[in-house]
This record gives C-alpha cells, structure tokens and sequence, in this order.
C-alpha cells in the first residue's frame, strides 16, 4: 500500500515534470513558428525593424512576454487586454493603430512563434553578399595612348639616327651632302602637315558644331543618388509606378517625394543589393543616400507616426532629356498609342546606376526611327490597338493585299508641323 | 632648351589624355537659346520668381473641386470612424462594364510590386522575405480576413494608406482605384477555392 502510493506519486511528478517541459523544450517548432509568423504578424512585425508594430527580436525581455501565457492573451485579445494594461496601451500610442487580435493562436502556437523570432533574431553573417567591382573605366583608352605616344617618339629617334647615320656614311665615302634641313622646314612635309591639320581641324569643327545642342551622354550628378538599375532592374519596379505620366500625358513626370516614401516609409537601409559605386569608382552609401530622401520628406524613420506628407520639401532633380523649345514630344502618343518601350529610347535603364542619356535626340535620330518603325495596326473585336482605327483605307489596303504594313512616315510621322508648330 | 620643350610637351599631352574622363556632367551649349529654352513656364521649372514678383499661384487644385470627369470625392476623412464608416460605401462603377485588362494593368503597375501578380501577397519587393521590403504584404487572394474586406474599406485604405502602405491617390484617380478594387474582387471570388486548396496542399 505504502509502496504503491509512493510509486504512484513518483510516477505522477514525473508526467508533471515532463508535461511542464514539453512547451520548452520539444514542441518548440522552429519551422512551424516561422509559417504562423509569416502567415499572420510579418504583414506588421519585423523581427529586426520597427515596422507598423514594434520589432519583435528580444521580446521576451520586454514587459511579461516572457511567460507566454502572457503573450497569448495580448494576441487572442488584444483590446481586452490592454484595457487593464498601461504597457501596451503605451505601445498603441507610439505606433497609432491597435494590434488585430488572432483569437484562434494557442500556447502551443505562441512557442512555436517565440522560438522562430528567437531564431531569426540571430543575425546570420552572410557569406560576403556579392561583392561588387569598382567599374574598370577607360584604363585601357590610356594604356593605348601612352604606348602609341611611347611608339611615336620611338619612332622619331630613329629617324633621326637614320639620317645621321646616312650623313655619316656619305662623309666616309668622301661625297658631299647639302646641308640637311630640319623636317620641319621641308616643303613637302609642311605641305602634308598643312592638308592633316586642315582635314582633322575641318572634322573636329564640323563634329562640334552638329554636337552642339545635343546632349548625348550627358550624365549630371544627382540630388540624391538614386540607382535605376536597384529600383527598376534588381526590384522590378514598373517603369510606370514612378513616371506614371508617361502614360497619360506630354510628360513622364518625376514622382513626388510621397511616391518614394510609400516603400522608403518601411525601407529604411540598403543593404541587400550589389555594392554601389558612382561613375568616378566611388562607393555609394545606400542607406546615407535614403536618409538625404528622408530630409527631403521631412520623415523622421525613429517616430514613423508624426510624419506629415504635406510639409515634404521637392527634391529638385536634373533634368537629362532636353528637347529644345520649338520641338513638341508627347511621352503618352509613343507610350500608350505607339506601345514604344521605354528603353527604345532611354536605353537600358534598367542597368544603369546613374542615368545617361543614351539617344542624341536629334532629328535625323526621330526621323529615322519614323521612317523604320511599323505601327501596330492589328485590331479587332477582342483587342489590339484601336487608336488607329481612323485610317480606314490603310485597313482596306492591308486587309486587300496592297499593303503589308504601315509604317509611322505613312500616318504623317514626317510631317514638320506634327512636332514644330 | 629643344630637349626641355619636348619633354613638356609629351608630359602635358600624357597629363591631359589621363585627366580626360569619359563621364559628361556638363549639358553643353545651344546655337539659340532663345529657341531653345521656353519662355512660358514649363513643368517642373521654378516658380520662386512669380512668388517674389506677388503673383498668386497655385500648384494645387482649389480645394473641394472636382477635375473635369473625375468622380465625386470620397466623403470620409482619414481617421478610424472614417474607416469604419468606409464598409459602406459601394463600388460606383458599372462592375460588368470595367475595362478588366486596363484594371489589370493598373494593378500589376502600382500594387504587384507589393502584392504580387497573383495576389499573394509575395511581390519582388518581398519575394519571400528576400526583398527589400521589412514586412510582408498581405495576400489579397487566400486570406480570409481580405476576401471579405468590404469594397469600401479597400477604398479607404487605397486613398489614405493603412499600416505601412501608403496613399495612392496621387498616382491613381478616384475611378482608376475603384477599377484595380474591381479587379482584385474580381480574382477573389474566383481563385479563392484553388488558393486554398493550394495552401493545404503545401502545408501538407
């Protein structure tokens, strides 16, 4: 009897013990936690980053978290637990909006959740995340022109070691030479020389002039600087989300500050694209470059909630493609009527870190691309581009054999008055 | 003195070539610049002169109007009764009429980055905690909480921004949002059984 009540008593501390254990140390499912992480708090919580909600790294030595059963009350409700809760009602005033409440996650649950954000709040060191080359330049432009300078000197030497060589020989053999006159005043050399000079001169000058104006590779620093190739290549980011004009207007439009700010409110660091150089191999701080964003939008990142669009300062861009005064350009006609892509003209700007202007944006270069360019005349009931539906007789053409395509020279693309008026 | 003058020549030669970079920060000049440059104000240019000169403009609309064939303005104001009122308010578009391509469009444009093409909440910006992005969109094709988001809530939370999205009403106009909210109420009611049936389907 005794013995057996010993037993019994023993064996019941025992399933006790291993009861009380089971949440610290087997259910804890690291796995697990990370689905319900990701499923229901990373829309607000970061581990690392103050986001709509609090960073949650650390959070079981911050008020009672550390008993989860704590933790599991807040979640299942959160209204009714800060009702008699000054801490957490201190949290809703810092980060304006009140936590939704999850009714349906249990304790199991909440461990589950603890030991992912335990795990991931261990900076993993990653293993040198693609480490970038300063750009190579036109070293080897300056390799080739000191060899050919070094050649032509070279060169020069032994001509004159030829012709004195040469004196010397007719001095031995007794024969008299005239006395030499120097390369320089020779009639023919002066001759020649005078053709190149004014051949090359006549080049450069022509090439000058026709260049004037044009603004082909013109490249400005920027206010702020800001990689395309980052945005719009590594992110994916429409051309249109930023320079949504292109689409209904003359002009592609530079976003305003608000426009930056829906991503950079949460996007505070740069950290995991390529290293960033600028085009003299300088390196480029991408976080500092987001922080000048930040002076501009007025947006102080440690208190997100007091940020006021309206007192958001422009941030005042260089302009790269100038069009004179006398010519029009309608961004929305190529764009949206004409189904032209934007790297048809701005080259790949997707792989550009800072912006250059790729086309010369003369006339001979519009004209040409007038002359060449096919308009998607394809239409019918289902889709396609009815913009050019007005052209009846183009349609009956294509339609009767005559034609096999129009070009935009056809539709009045070579007209003066469609673009100088 | 010939050797010395050599020398430098060459030495200024090799100087200048070295210096030469190939990056242009300079526009250069125009032939006629009164041709060129535009006496009328352009876009984006400076009005700092019209302040100074005491003329009176306005980069923004008159308050409380209304752009030509734009729809009537929102009524609430952007605090949580406006947000709680917004479930109300209906979808003012012909839902069978909306251009679904063009809606579409808008959304792969402004939302997808985000939100994803499938509306799964898993955009490039986040592409499975990856991305940029700190916190993870939500799904608005799957999430229970989403599909039955009112039309009105959605439209609430498009013009304002909610948590850490933020307002898109100067990028889209009043009739371009409540197209993309046609569109996602669209892939909603569709595809909300197959994503499920998906999301079991990898749980298990």
């Amino acid at each position: 009897m005794n013995l057996q009540h010993v037993l019994l008593r023993r064996f019941s501390i025992l399933l006790i013990l291993l009861f009380s254990c089971s949440h610290s140390m087997f259910a804890q499912d690291i796995a697990a936690g990370k689905a319900l992480f990701m499923g229901k708090c990373a829309s607000c919580h970061n581990v690392l980053k103050d986001g709509t909600g609090p960073a949650l790294k650390g959070l079981e030595e911050r008020h009672k978290w550390a008993d989860h059963k704590e933790l599991q009350a807040w979640i299942n409700n959160p209204a009714a637990y800060m009702a008699k809760d000054p801490y957490t009602q201190g949290l809703k005033a810092k980060y304006g909006s009140m936590m939704t409440g999850f009714a349906e996650i249990t304790l199991a649950d909440v461990d589950n959740i603890v030991a992912y954000i335990n795990d991931a709040a261990i900076v993993k060191v990653a293993p040198a995340a693609a480490s970038g080359q300063a750009p190579e330049g036109d070293q080897n432009a300056v390799l080739f022109g000191i060899i050919s300078l070094v050649l032509g000197v070279i060169a020069l030497i032994l001509m004159q070691v030829n012709s004195n060589l040469k004196r010397m020989s007719d001095e031995a053999d007794g024969l008299k030479t005239p006395a030499p006159i120097p390369f320089y005043r020779r009639k023919s050399n002066i001759a020649l020389m005078s053709i190149a000079f004014f051949v090359f001169g006549g080049f450069m000058v022509a090439k000058g002039a026709i260049g004037m104006g044009r603004q082909k590779d013109y490249q400005p620093e920027q206010p702020i600087y800001y990689s395309h190739k980052v945005h719009a290549g590594i992110n994916q980011i429409n051309c249109l989300y930023c320079h949504g004009n292109a689409w209904e207007s003359k002009h592609a439009a530079i976003p305003s500050t608000n426009v930056c700010m829906n991503c950079h409110k949460a996007i505070s660091t740069y950290e995991k694209g390529p290293k960033l150089f600028d085009e003299e191999g300088k390196e480029i701080n991408g976080t500092a470059e987001i922080a000048k964003l930040y002076k501009y939008a007025g947006f102080d990142p440690s208190n997100p909630n007091q940020w006021d669009p309206s007192k958001a300062k422009p941030i005042e861009w260089v302009k790269i493609h100038n069009l004179p005064d006398h010519v029009y350009f309608n961004h929305a006609q190529h764009v949206r009527a004409g189904n032209v892509q934007c790297q048809s003209c701005h080259g790949e700007i997707t792989a550009m870190d800072e912006v250059k202007q790729v086309a010369d944006l003369s006339m001979g270069w519009c004209i040409n691309c007038h002359r060449e360019t096919k308009v998607n005349f394809n239409y019918d009931s289902t889709g396609g581009n009815k913009f050019y539906s007005l052209y009846e007789k183009f349609h009956n053409d294509i339609r009767n054999g005559k034609m096999d395509s129009v070009k935009v020279k056809d539709i009045g693309g070579l007209e003066c008055q469609k673009c100088h008026y | 003195m010939k050797r010395i003058s050599i020398f430098f020549g060459v030495l200024t030669t090799a100087v200048v070539l070295i210096g030469c970079s190939n990056v242009r920060r300079d526009p250069g000049t125009v032939y006629m610049p009164d041709m060129s440059y535009s006496r009328a104000y352009e876009t984006y240019a400076s009005t700092e002169a019209l302040t100074q000169a005491g003329v009176n403009y306005t980069a923004t609309p008159v308050s409380g109007t209304i752009a030509r064939g734009e729809m009537a303005a929102y009524p609430y104001k952007n605090d949580s009764a406006g947000y709680a009122m917004s479930a109300s308010v209906k979808n003012p578009l012909d839902v069978a009429a909306v251009d679904l391509k063009e809606a579409e469009r808008l959304y792969l444009v402004n939302c997808g980055i985000c939100h994803g093409k499938k509306l799964d909440g898993n955009g490039p910006l986040w592409n499975d905690g990856n991305g940029p992005y700190p916190s993870k969109p939500i799904a608005l094709v799957g999430d229970a909480k989403y599909e039955a988001m009112a039309e009105g809530t959605m439209f609430h939370s498009l013009t304002y921004g909610k948590n850490a999205m933020g307002s898109y009403a100067s990028q889209l106009s009043t009739k371009q949002r409540w197209m993309v909210i046609t569109y996602v109420k669209s892939k909603q009611g569709a595809k909300a059984a197959a994503a499920a049936a998906d999301s079991t389907a990898k749980s298990m």
